[in-house]
């Protein structure tokens, strides 16, 4: 006989509690080893005297990225990257993505789904084409070059989530602005952009995260450390060798850090933004 | 949905007469078409700039025998034909179908897990759901090179807790081992992939109205069946979609195996954008070969493409 429903369910939440242990295990191990690895000496990351625990935890390894390497030239360059794209494709993402959403012309269909598409496509497909474009342009090594190349992706994504959020923002409201005086232009920033707040802040947050995880375009388009970001820029110090674990895990945790943090705080509206157009998969 | 109708409104006839000099330009501004036009401008020099052409340009570009910053010259299929003989190329493609299935379907299951624990109630639920979706948050290189770290031959983690426990005489070599190293990349995939899949079920979970499982219950399903019957039919349209926009971003994703493995040990995780940047990047800068790696596999991404292109705007509500 089948048991009760409640039963069933008394059941299944033992399971899932269990299951739920695994699961913050499987998630949790790999970051407390980064972060452990980032606090101890030499001598307990390597050889018979290995540690899983730092037994006398230091911060000799953040020291030593900071003095030792150009890692805050890193910092300041996806910084600047971070930002630079971040505002460029905002500005042209709400005026695209307003056109869109509200103005009728021929030909908007088919300008969607061409924005759409683009996104979809991936930068690995680009990435050979783009390397020769670059070069020709001498936008190679070129912090200007990255924030161009990262419009790419950012704008069609930043069209398409704004596109879908001027939608909600009722007509009428702007229609009435308009009987007031207002202009097309005015309505859009006194009336829409106060409304779409919400979309805003998950566009910032997905521009900005996406330059400063970017990893692709930065690597092949950058040769010398003056315009290296963070990502490429670590794995670099990896391939040179004589830069070993300790002082790499602690600008690892340095770097993984700033996403994190924002994406803690602006989690409601991201995994509302994402949960169809996810960035990484 | 309905498309947006835009009423075009009349400009008061107090502001006509008074002839100021921006009337007529903010009466053309006022037209749909021009603005229109106007602000997507921008977007459309974007779209042409950075995807349509360097796409096209890709495309002329596996014709070509061509390094960087040099023009290329014509040589037919020749691209094409080698590629198609060579041994590595045809490793790459098994290599890309093997990974993507089995990373894609890892993180398939193992979402739809996460997501059903997280919507069952508990204490301090909300805290879970994000501490579980942190490894999506973190940018790819950290953890790539974190787990590098984990799967280190003599030190890392894995070796180390394994030895300890008595468990292996010799450390393994995880990322060397050429039957383990395919399967050690999977894992990292699948550890920082899965979030991804988990809030997309999650949020396909919570609109899943509640009187459906309760009129269920009185006709007495048990939970199996209202899994079944209500849970897997309602999500259905979110697993197409998470599983298409994974199986592109999963194939295409370069930086898992070129930091893990650089497509090594003799090629068994060479898949093809690493195999591409390989042909165009290393030594021999061949751009037109590695571009030809990029262009064949594009038709089986572009099924995707169009398909998802389509559901994201009926979505949005778009036309």
């Amino acid at each position: 006989m089948a048991m009760r429903v409640n039963t069933q369910r008394r059941v299944f939440q033992g399971v899932g509690n269990g299951a739920l242990l695994l699961m913050v295990l499987w998630t949790a191990i790999p970051f407390y080893w980064m972060v452990a690895t980032s606090l101890k000496h030499d001598k307990e990351i390597y050889g018979y005297e290995a540690t899983l625990i730092p037994e006398r935890p230091t911060l000799d390894n953040y020291a030593t990225v900071f003095r030792e390497t150009p890692y805050l030239l890193f910092l300041r360059n996806s910084l600047a990257v971070a930002a630079g794209s971040t505002l460029l494709s905002m500005i042209i993402a709400v005026l695209g993505a307003y056109a869109i959403a509200r103005l009728n012309f021929p030909g908007r269909a088919l300008l969607a789904r061409g924005l759409v598409f683009t996104y979809l496509v991936p930068t690995s497909l680009l990435f050979i084409p783009m390397f020769a474009m670059m070069s020709v342009l001498r936008l190679t090594d070129s912090l200007h070059g990255l924030i161009i190349a990262y419009l790419g992706f950012d704008v069609p994504f930043c069209t398409w989530l704004l596109m879908g959020y001027f939608r909600s923002v009722p007509v009428e409201l702007e229609e009435a602005a308009r009987v007031d005086g207002c202009n097309r232009v005015s309505a859009l920033v006194r009336i829409v952009l106060p409304m779409s707040l919400p979309a805003l802040v998950v566009v910032t947050f997905f521009s900005f995260t996406h330059a400063w995880n970017e990893f692709l375009y930065a690597h092949v388009f950058t040769s010398t450390t003056s315009a290296r970001t963070v990502t490429t820029g670590l794995v670099n110090f990896m391939s040179q060798d004589v830069f070993f674990w300790g002082p790499l895990m602690a600008s690892t945790v340095m770097s993984a850090l700033p996403p994190v943090l924002m994406f803690l705080v602006f989690q409601r509206w991201v995994v509302k933004g994402l949960t169809l157009g996810g960035v990484k998969g | 949905m309905a498309t947006t109708t835009t009423v075009s409104l009349p400009i008061p006839s107090s502001r006509r007469g008074l002839g100021w000099r921006g009337d007529r330009i903010s009466r053309l501004l006022m037209r749909d078409r021009t603005l229109g036009y106007l602000f997507l401008f921008p977007a459309i020099l974007v779209i042409v700039g950075l995807v349509a052409y360097p796409f096209a340009s890709a495309i002329v570009m596996t014709f070509q025998e061509k390094t960087a910053g040099a023009p290329g010259r014509f040589i037919g299929l020749d691209n094409y034909r080698e590629l198609f003989s060579s041994e590595q190329f045809l490793r790459a493609v098994v290599n890309t179908v093997a990974y993507t299935a089995i990373g894609v379907g890892l993180k398939f299951v193992l979402g739809l897990g996460m997501a059903l624990v997280l919507n069952q109630e508990r204490f301090c639920n909300n805290l879970f759901r994000s501490f579980l979706l942190v490894p999506w948050a973190i940018p790819t290189v950290m953890s790539a090179l974190n787990w590098r770290w984990i799967f280190d031959d003599a030190s890392g983690l894995i070796n180390n807790v394994l030895v300890r426990l008595n468990l292996i005489e010799e450390t393994i070599s995880w990322l060397s081992d050429p039957h383990l190293a395919m399967l050690s990349v999977i894992v990292v995939v699948v550890w920082q992939g899965t979030p991804f899949f988990t809030m997309s079920f999650l949020a396909g979970l919570q609109a899943i109205p509640k009187e459906l499982y309760e009129a269920a219950e009185i006709d007495g399903a048990s939970v199996l069946q209202q899994f079944s019957y209500i849970t897997l039919p309602r999500l259905r349209p979110i697993f197409i979609s998470a599983v298409m926009l994974s199986a592109i971003l999963t194939s295409a994703g370069i930086q898992f195996v070129l930091i893990l493995t650089n497509g090594g040990p003799s090629d068994r995780t060479m898949i093809f954008p690493v195999l591409a940047y390989h042909l165009a990047l290393g030594g021999a800068q061949r751009l037109g070969m590695g571009a030809a790696v990029s262009l064949v596999f594009f038709p089986i991404l572009v099924v995707f493409i169009v398909f998802l292109t389509r559901r994201m705007l009926r979505e949005k509500g778009g036309d």
